[in-house]
């Protein structure tokens, strides 16, 4: 027998929770470095973490780890798009109809163009649909780490929470489809084609409409105490994402609309004072790190071109439409610049709806995954750079206290 | 000309000036949004004058020159529309009140920089705590004597204004126990207070120029008097009210001050004397804790007599004053808040009372001021 068999191991056998205490520390501190000593985003931080620990850079997070962490993903995503959805006012629409109005050209204009881009440079219809339904979609995470990270508050700020709800919901919708799309691809029937994202849809619509009343009768039952809210609602968004899973519905859709509900049904505001606070950053820095270690890094010589086409029709297609309506909107054309490129980023939603993508038609993947996966990293590590140059010139940004 | 020169204007005309907070819609704490809004409210054009204050949380609404409570009234409804018009547009809440009963100041800045920097650098944690929200009333005066007359005659009332306006009984999350705690922020600067016992314009302008002279003030604005004399409008300036609730409230106050003025300026009921402060502070304070159910000592007669009383009895010595004024109406409001003995801070007591959630106190207060029942 072993003398010495009360040593451990070595080297000491990993487990899942201990990359998650490797990545979390790594990424906070590299995270609260690059704000501290080069002024920039922490997301910047969190994301070069992920990328020199992840499977790209041969780090030691390889994708059967980064599987196991998918749980907090999962954790991290559900209450970012409950928060955002929470956050937004769907009465601000009908009091300010100019800002549906842009909404919808914004997400409109900047499918068509992509879509025009990569069908220009011969991609197949379908494909190019795919990739340009990921470029509708602003990154919740990026948005909401930003806008409380500054802890900015103003119009600029109240915009992109709007605007981004709003085109992640047009994108999980629009996802739905396509997956229709490829069902008819695949040779499915037609009634599949059709059935699929209706239940979809609907599917999440009435799960987000039930748990949110369940949400709200707890609370009404037992009171506005912050720490009673906070985890009553961190139960309700887990569960959200197991039904919504179970169930094979959208999880981001059910999510949202949890949030969006949660408030719209609220009409004694019981959620008046709820506030996710340290604990939820935890895992959006995971979730940040974690997407970090999923870009891809492969054939990226050739994929710069479409890749630069898909950025700078993604810009354009944003930015017209909200520009026109400014003035309408009751905003200063400079601020409404300023809202335009603080919807750029692009992130770890984008990378999961990619993933849902070519996991049911690889050959998408095989056709435009390199430009897509380039553009994605670029406004990934470019994303969080302009909106917090947004918030900031906006003057929404508060001063930062050491 | 100097710009202590008074300017003279016509007696008992009055001015009403209001400082709004701006909210946002989701938990109701201040929020950045003076600029935007003021931005939407030129574009659209509006009533009355809609100006920035120091911070971008807080706008200023003023109303032309009047003669007369009911169009005094109904310009302030006019104006309010017009905000609230704007605010729905920006998603933001507009309200009364003379604090923000939660916001915090180490956890936002709200001021912008340069002007913020230079009062926190002078006053530290005071500039801080001034993020308060008054009633300014102005009262034409034809002349400087006649201001500075109104000036120290007015003093006696100034509980009668604290009790009736005070709205500002929570700050920083809790219930201070006071109905009006603005005016505790408002006293710990070194130039607030009264004016001093000076009854002609000319001996007032000499006693400016020393102070001046001496640096300890630029000018007229740094005086954070309760009631100040101004000679660029030729009014003397009620200060200490707490932004209303209401502007239907903010109106009557108004109207109060003016048939005061009336009552003081016609019938000269009171020699203007350094006595008439003897009980100053002292009532001051009473009115600031205890709202209208507080003791006030008259300084002529030294009685003592709760302040909803003295206003009642006023109510009734001024009444000919208030109907050559028409604004008969707005006493019988007055009279009403002074009877039952209920201001701002007793509805917003009883509010919390019911909802356990400053928040919503600030949901309920901003639908409140935009004229929902």
């Amino acid at each position: 027998m072993d003398p010495l068999h009360f040593l451990p191991a070595w080297p000491p056998a990993s487990t899942p929770l201990g990359w998650v205490a490797v990545l979390l520390l790594a990424a906070i501190v590299t995270g609260e470095s690059v704000r501290r000593f080069l002024r920039i985003s922490r997301v910047i931080g969190y994301l070069a973490v992920g990328v020199l620990l992840g499977p790209a850079a041969g780090g030691v997070i390889d994708n059967g780890t980064a599987g196991q962490l998918r749980i907090f993903v999962d954790i991290a995503v559900g209450m970012l798009l409950f928060e955002l959805g929470q956050r937004v006012d769907l009465g601000w629409l009908r009091r300010n109809p100019s800002l549906l109005a842009a909404s919808v050209l914004e997400a409109a204009l900047t499918f068509m163009l992509v879509y025009v881009a990569m069908t220009w440079f011969g991609i197949r219809p379908v494909t190019a649909a795919a990739a340009a339904l990921l470029a509708v979609a602003t990154s919740p995470a990026v948005v909401m780490t930003s806008i409380k990270d500054l802890r900015a508050q103003g119009q600029v700020a109240e915009r992109l929470m709007l605007f981004t709800a709003l085109n992640t919901a047009y994108a999980v919708i629009g996802l739905a489809l396509m997956v229709g799309l490829l069902d008819y691809e695949s040779h499915r029937p037609l009634a599949t084609m059709i059935l699929h994202p209706l239940y979809l849809v609907a599917g999440s619509l009435v799960l987000a409409g039930v748990l949110a009343m369940v949400m709200l009768s707890l609370l009404r039952l037992f009171g506005r105490r912050p720490a009673f809210q906070f985890s009553a609602t961190v139960s309700l968004v887990l569960l959200t994402v197991v039904a919504a899973t179970m169930l094979k519905l959208s999880v981001p859709l059910a999510l949202l609309l949890l949030g969006v509900f949660g408030r719209l049904f609220d009409h004694e505001r019981h959620f008046v004072s709820l506030r996710f606070g340290e604990t939820a950053m935890l895992f959006i820095v995971l979730l940040f790190a974690l997407a970090g270690a999923s870009l891809e890094f492969t054939g990226w010589s050739t994929a710069v071109p479409l890749a630069l086409a898909i950025i700078g029709a993604r810009l354009i297609g944003k930015a017209l439409p909200i520009l026109l309506l400014s003035h309408a909107s009751g905003l200063a054309l400079r601020k409404s610049s300023l809202v335009s490129l603080g919807l750029m980023p692009m992130s770890a939603l984008s990378l999961l709806m990619l993933h849902e993508l070519t996991r049911r038609s690889p050959a998408l993947a095989s056709e435009v995954g390199p430009p897509i996966f380039l553009a994605i990293a670029v406004l990934a590590f470019a994303g969080p750079l302009a909106i917090e140059f947004a918030l900031r010139r906006a003057g929404e940004a508060a001063e930062e206290t050491q | 000309m100097s710009d202590m020169d008074f300017s003279a204007s016509k007696a008992l005309t009055m001015g009403i000036e209001l400082e709004l907070q701006i909210l946002n819609r989701r938990d109701c704490d201040l929020t950045l949004g003076a600029g935007d809004l003021i931005r939407v409210l030129e574009r659209s054009g509006h009533p009355g004058d809609i100006k920035p204050e120091i911070t971008e949380s807080m706008i200023e609404i003023s109303t032309g020159i009047h003669e007369r409570y009911d169009t005094a009234l109904a310009e302030l409804r006019a104006i309010r529309d017009a905000l609230v018009a704007a605010a729905q547009k920006l998603n933001l809440l507009v309200a009364g009140g003379g604090a923000h009963p939660f916001q915090r100041w180490n956890e936002r800045q709200i001021f912008d920089r340069p002007r913020f920097r230079q009062i926190s650098a002078l006053y530290g944690y005071l500039a801080k705590q001034f993020t308060i929200f008054g009633q300014h009333v102005h009262i034409g005066c034809p002349d400087g004597d006649t201001a500075m007359y109104l000036t120290h005659a007015m003093s006696r009332y100034i509980p009668h204004f604290i009790a009736l306006a005070a709205s500002s009984p929570y700050h920083q999350g809790t219930d201070t126990s006071f109905d009006s705690s603005r005016l505790n922020a408002v006293y710990a600067f070194p130039l607030s207070g009264r004016a001093p016992m000076l009854d002609r314009w000319n001996a007032f302008v000499a006693y400016f120029e020393k102070m001046r002279a001496a640096k300890v003030v630029e000018s007229m604005k740094d005086f954070y008097w309760d009631i100040r004399p101004k000679p660029e409008y030729g009014t003397i300036e009620v200060r200490v009210f707490d932004t209303p609730l209401t502007v239907d409230k903010a109106a009557a106050l108004a109207a109060y001050v003016q048939a005061l003025a009336r009552y003081l300026l016609l019938e000269r009921p009171v020699v203007v004397h350094e006595d008439m402060y003897l009980a100053y502070t002292y009532n001051r304070f009473q009115a600031c804790r205890f709202g209208l159910e507080g003791l006030m000592i008259d300084p002529a007669s030294h009685e003592h007599r709760p302040i909803n009383e003295d206003i009642v009895a006023t109510v009734g010595t001024i009444a000919a004053h208030a109907e050559a004024l028409q604004s008969t109406a707005a006493m019988r409001l007055i009279r009403g808040w002074a009877g039952t003995g209920t201001n701002d801070a007793t509805w917003m007591r009883e509010h919390f009372k019911r909802s356990d959630s400053l928040a919503d106190l600030m949901w309920q207060t901003s639908q409140l001021w935009g004229g929902m029942p």
